[in-house]
Parts: C-alpha cells; structure tokens; sequence
C-alpha cells in the first residue's frame, strides 16, 4: 500500500475559496488556519518547495551565494536610493539585496533567527500617549494589545515558542509551552554586565523548540540558526508547523515556484483571479472568490502597484496612495567584544538574554524611540564571516598576525545587537522602478529607505548601552560597528497600514483592503508601528486574527 | 542611465569599515556567474581547471602570504588554490580577469627586481610580503583575501579546508549537534548555581 502523501489540487479554471500569495510567517498560518475551517485554498509561493532534508549549513551557498533568497528561476533584482531625488542603484550581482527575505514554502520563517518578542500595549498607542511627531506617520493602531493577546498566546503554544516571562514583559493569558532555551556565554555575560549596571537580563523568547512540543523535536544546538533553515524542524517557521497541517486537511494545495504579477479584477471593482509565472515558465491565472495578499512588506505592495488597471489607475487597492509608503525596518546597531576565555558562540541558537530595559520612550533622552538589546553571536557564528568581518578595525588583515588573531578569536567573540523604532515616513516606501525590470517584465522593487534622525540617534543610544555592558562583562576588546543609515531592510513593515479611515490606510481592522471587497492583505506591511526590532511574532499573531475574522466574513457570505 | 548593471564591477572590501547598515550583510566581493553554474570540481588528477601551473604558482605564494604556514598549515597546505580554480569555473568567474592580471602584475614586479628571480613565488618570504603590501588597498588583493577565507573556513566539498585544517585553526568543531554547557562561563555559571544548591 502506497504511503505517498495526496496532495490536493485545485483546477485554475474552477473558482476556490481563497488565493493566499506567499507561503511564509503570514500566509502559512491563513492557508492552516482557513483549510482548517473547511475553505479550499491555493497557496501561490514563488520560491521552491524544500524541506528539512534540503537544508545545509554550506556558508557559501546559504550565506553568500544567497541560495534561500535568490528567485529560483531568473534574476529578479531590486534598487535602492536614499531619497526620491536620486536615481536609484541596482543591486550588483551576489551583493545582499536592500530587501532581505527568503523566497521558498514558509517564506523568511525558514531563515530568520527566531527572536519572538511581543509587542506591548504602548506599541498599539503611543501615537496617543506622546503626541504626534512632525514630519512623520507616527499613528495609533486601530485594535490594541488586549485585542490581540490571545492570538499571540496562539503563536506561542500553536507555532512553538521557548521562553519565560521577563519584568517588563506585557500580560499574558497563558505560560509559554516550553522553557528558555540553555543560556550560552554570551547571555551569561550580559546577565554578568546587566546586573553591574542595574539592568534586567531576561531569557529570549524564541521561536525554536528547547523541549519536543507538538510533535516536533528539540533544538540540537547546531548553530545554523541565522540565515539557514533547520534541519531538525526545531525552529518554528511555518513550514515545520502550519504548512504540513494546512496540506493534511485536503484543502489546501501550496503551489510552488509560482510568481504572481497582476491581480485581476472585473467591471464591480472585485478581484476575480490571480495571474502568475508557473514553475515551467507559463502563464496561469487562479480563478478565486477572493484573494489574500501575504507576500511580505516588500513584495505585497509591489504586487498591488504591478496590478494598476483603468478601474485602479494607482494600483490596486490604493486610493489611498499609501500603498508602498511608510515603511519601516527597525534601525539597528551593533558591537562586537572578545574575552578571556572561549565563548564558543558558533553552538545553539543565537540569542538567549535580551535586556528590555530601554524599551519605552524617555524624554530625557531627548529624541523619540524605544528598543531592546540582545546578546548574539550574530552572522560571525560561522567561519568565513568571522574571518571577514569578525576582527576590530585596524587589526592586521593578513599576515602570521592575522592568523593568530583568527586562531584566539572565534571562539572568544560575541556581538550585542540593539534593535530600535523606526518612525513611519512617507518618504520611506517601495515604488515600481521606471527603468528596470526583472526577467519576466516585472518591474523591479524600489527601495526608497533613509532612517529618521531619531531612529538613528535610539539605536546610537542603544549601542551606547551595549559597549557599557561589554565593558561591566569585562571584555578585554571591545569595538562598534558603524551606526549608519540603514541600507539594508531585514524588516519590511507598514506598506500597507491597517487603520479605520480609508484615507490614510490601506486595510481595514479585519485586514480587508477599503477599496477591494474580497482583497486581504496581511503580513508585515499591515503594522502601523515598528515595534522595538522583533516584528514576526505580531505579524503572525495578526494572521491568527485575521484568519478568524476573514472565516466569518465567508460563512456570512460577506465576502 | 545609471539604473542597468555597471559592466565593471567594483570590490567593496569587507574587511574595512562595512557600508551603511552594512554589517547586516556582507558586503564582501560576492560575484555570481550568470544563474547558478555548477561549481565543478576536477583540479586535483587532472591538473588545473581554470587557472595553469604558472598561475596556481602564484597563488600559492600569495596565499600563504594571507595567511602563512607556523605551528599550523598555511593556505596553500589547506587546498586554498584548489578551492579558487574550482570556485573560477563558478560562481567567481566573474573574478578571473582581475585575479590573473594581478598574478601577472606581479610576477612581472618580480621579475624586475632581479633577473635570479623569475616570478613571485621565487622571491624570498619577506620580499614578497613588501611586494604585497604595496597593494594591500587594492581590489585584487582584497579579492584575493576573500577567497583566502573562503578556501579556508568553507566546507572541504569547495576544494579547500584540507582536512578540516581551516576549521581546526579557528576552534570551530565540525559535530553539528550539541549540549550545554557550550562555553566557558555558562558552564561556570551553571557549575556556579548547583554549589550554590548544595551549599
């Protein structure tokens, strides 16, 4: 008897329930989520279908040659300017893209690092609490953390998240399902620098298993955590959890190596199907009741602008015009230390301690911004990023002293990462590139990104905070990276904001676009604020949400 | 139009300062052959792939400058010109232009400086190191620091890490799998605790 596992597949022709487009943090836990509730669901991912088995800790591959992140069949490339008054640059060949995200069945959950920090009520409305900022979007959410709670207690126990409550932490219904994860070194010695300074070291909530839960194994440590995919399926993303659940209800059918570019919609101003490159390189259309877009904060509005019509001369779902604008990436700032004895962080996963200490807004600092930090190995867990980018400026870069570097280092090294706000402005968005396109005739995605003198100066704060911890721990070398404009977006965040007025949102509280009836947006752009720098737990807690509610609406026949 | 692809491509070297936000990638000289060309690997029977004998004699001299036989086996020992003629038949064929004009810029130097010197790796150690740091700013060398690294720290299956050498030089220790304590001061803080239990 055959044990090959059925894989449900819908006709293009014949009209399913729901197109999800994209397979990843969000669209993994609508296709679960939706399936489930008995709806027939088509999933279209541009990526490749691959699973534990295809995973590798190949530092070229997965690291430099971005295997996970290149599309799979032809070069798709992206351009990045500061502001509007430059021309902008197109990524060069094997250069890490202004947009980071994987392209693949569960999206950037298969490679992000897994930190799951909620977001605090003050995240929901501080817009109220502190008064506009000029120049800038800043804006309340439309539903608040109460609101959303049970849905990140969801993520917890649903997707699999490892952790302990920490002083500072907003309330939560339930406990989480596993414990921390095993500190490390490098989370000893932010404990050690924090209780010096009279800060609050707390175990990381992270989305990879400490203790086998729902059926999947513990983490074993490996340290191939940031930037690859675990072969373990012990980290959380939603192909070690929604998506194999999703295919088993018989109602879902992930359609991989499928690149949408227009979504189609009749003379009633509703969308009808959904267009896209399959994996032999032919045209196909989806016919569809209604349509979610889940493809990141990046590719989700450049899809809406790509599916302009003479109904929607801006772009779907846009009259707003705020389609693309305020996006947000969390400015970041890093330092790197070395101490006496060997750290090893290049074992288990790359955060255990975070300090939230610094995470609401102070005015005494004298700009606006919040944001936690956290103790990492960072991408110097693995040797040949070490070797480029894991020495103090000025050490020798080659050379016997370069080698005895090299050979005391790697094990003694560890990084500190502040993870801040970042202000939404309109100036800061994804727009269709004039000029270039990508293979297929798809305008490529434009970046337009220069981070808010605030942003900046919290995360510079946080850096600040981070070398007097490094200094508390007694490092005997400790350097900063840099703190500059942010050229390089690991979050793609509010490009599509959610908000009660269809004048200055794009999406409605239950996540249906004010223009489009039965068109869904939900991922990272649906965020009004940025959070403190961990966006993915919010972002899946609001698929949870909006699964809910996008159900409901379809049982009243009010899609 | 400054919106198509430069058809030089400039290196950005990744070991100075990163660029903007850069250190969130590596904006080291990454370059990618059209799509993804397989990597082939067949130098070691056969002689060279990509690159000849005089070439791979320069190399060897040049990696080993990077970073140099002492207690440990230097570049060139841990299969790093392997790892560079496979990685040009590659994803670095892009590269092979620069590199082989800088090969020869110095062989050239080399063999100005005396007539008993024939090519650079004829030269002494030290007058080899002088040559090199004259262009240690240079996209070449820069090029050539970079896949020092890579030939060294990257899995044996690209040519070089000879036997783990580049692994074992750094610590890094290739199992994969395992359990706390993973350090030196989570297990004293864990051996910490437990006296504290006891006592």
């Amino acid at each position: 008897m055959s044990t090959a596992k059925k894989h449900t597949v819908f006709d293009t022709r014949k009209e399913v329930d729901f197109v999800i487009v994209g397979s990843g943090a969000s669209g993994g836990i609508l296709a679960r989520e939706l399936s489930t509730a008995g709806f027939d669901v088509v999933v279209l991912e541009q990526g490749p279908y691959r699973t534990a088995k295809d995973f590798s800790h190949d530092e070229i591959d997965v690291m430099l040659r971005n295997d996970m992140m290149e599309h799979p069949s032809w070069k798709d490339p992206q351009t990045f300017r500061a502001t509007a008054t430059e021309i902008a640059e197109v990524t060069r060949d094997g250069v890490t893209p202004p947009a980071l995200y994987a392209r693949g069945v569960g999206g950037s959950s298969v490679h992000f690092t897994a930190n799951y920090w909620r977001f605090r009520p003050v995240d929901f409305n501080e817009r109220s609490l502190l008064g506009p900022i000029s120049g800038t979007g800043f804006a309340d959410w439309p539903i608040s953390y109460e609101e959303l709670e049970p849905y990140y207690t969801r993520v917890d126990w649903e997707i699999g998240v490892s952790g302990a409550p920490g002083p500072f932490d907003a309330p939560r219904s339930r406990p989480y399902p596993v414990p921390p994860l095993p500190v490390k070194s490098s989370g000893v010695l932010l404990e050690k620098g924090a209780k010096k300074l009279g800060l609050h070291a707390q175990p990381a909530p992270m989305a990879i298993l400490s203790k086998p839960h729902n059926n999947r194994p513990a983490c074993m440590h490996c340290g191939f955590c940031m930037g690859f995919g675990c072969e373990a399926n012990a980290k959380s993303s939603t192909l070690a959890t929604m998506i194999p659940q999703a295919e088993a209800t018989g109602h879902c059918e992930i359609r991989p190596l499928s690149t949408v570019y227009k979504i189609e919609t009749n003379d009633a101003g509703r969308a009808t199907e959904v267009a896209y490159i399959d994996a032999k390189g032919a045209q196909q259309a989806q016919k569809t009741k209604a349509v979610i877009v889940a493809a990141n904060g990046g590719e989700t509005p450049r899809l809406l602008l790509m599916s302009e019509s003479s109904k929607f001369p801006n772009g779907l779902a846009n009259s707003s015009g705020l389609v693309g604008k305020y996006l947000m990436a969390n400015a970041h700032s890093l330092s790197q230390a070395f101490f006496v004895e060997p750290l090893n962080e290049y074992k288990s996963v790359q955060v255990t301690r975070i300090i939230h200490d610094f995470y609401e807004n102070d005015p005494a600092r004298g700009f606006y911004g919040g944001g936690g930090i956290d103790a990492r190995a960072f991408i110097q867990a693995s040797p040949i990023f070490f070797s480029e980018t894991g020495l103090p400026p000025g050490a020798p870069r080659w050379g016997k002293a370069h080698k005895d570097l090299l050979r005391h280092n790697f094990t003694r090294r560890m990084a500190l990462l502040g993870s801040a706000t970042s202000l939404a402005l309109e100036s800061n968005n994804i727009t269709l590139d004039p000029d270039l396109k990508d293979a297929v005739g798809r305008p490529a995605m434009r970046i337009t990104y220069h981070d808010h003198p605030d942003d900046l100066a919290m995360a510079t704060f946080l850096q600040d905070r981070g070398v007097d911890l490094l200094e508390a721990a007694e490092a005997n070398t400790i350097w900063r990276e840099p703190v500059l404009p942010t050229n390089v977006l690991a979050h793609l965040l509010g490009t599509c904001r959610m908000g009660a007025d269809p004048k200055t949102s794009v999406v409605d509280p239950s996540h249906r676009s004010h223009d489009v009836p039965n068109l869904f947006i939900c991922d990272g752009s649906s965020l009004v604020t940025s959070g403190r720098g961990q966006p993915t737990m919010t972002i899946q807690a609001l698929a949870f949400r909006a699964s809910e509610l996008i159900a409901d609406a379809a049982r009243r026949g009010e899609i | 139009m400054k919106n198509t692809k430069s058809s030089r491509r400039s290196f950005i070297s990744a070991s100075g300062a990163l660029a903007g936000g850069g250190w969130l990638a590596l904006n080291a000289p990454m370059l990618l052959a059209a799509g993804h060309a397989a990597a082939k690997h067949k130098s070691t029977e056969k002689g060279w792939s990509n690159i000849s004998a005089q070439q791979a004699r320069t190399f060897a001299a040049v990696v080993d400058q990077i970073i140099p036989p002492d207690e440990s086996p230097g570049a060139s020992d841990a299969g790093v010109v392997y790892f560079i003629d496979n990685v040009l038949g590659g994803f670095m064929a892009d590269a092979e232009g620069l590199l082989k004009k800088g090969l020869e810029e110095l062989d050239r130097q080399a063999a100005a400086s005396s007539p008993a010197r024939p090519d650079f790796a004829s030269l002494s150690f030290d007058q080899q190191t002088e040559l090199l740091q004259m262009i240690e700013s240079t996209e070449f060398f820069n090029t050539m620091i970079f896949l020092t690294h890579c030939g060294m720290f990257a899995m044996p299956s690209w040519g070089g890490n000879r036997d783990l050498v580049g692994w074992s030089l750094v610590g890094f220790d290739n199992r994969h799998a395992w359990q706390p304590p993973f350090g030196y001061y989570d297990a004293l803080a864990v051996a910490g605790e437990a006296d504290h239990v006891d006592g």
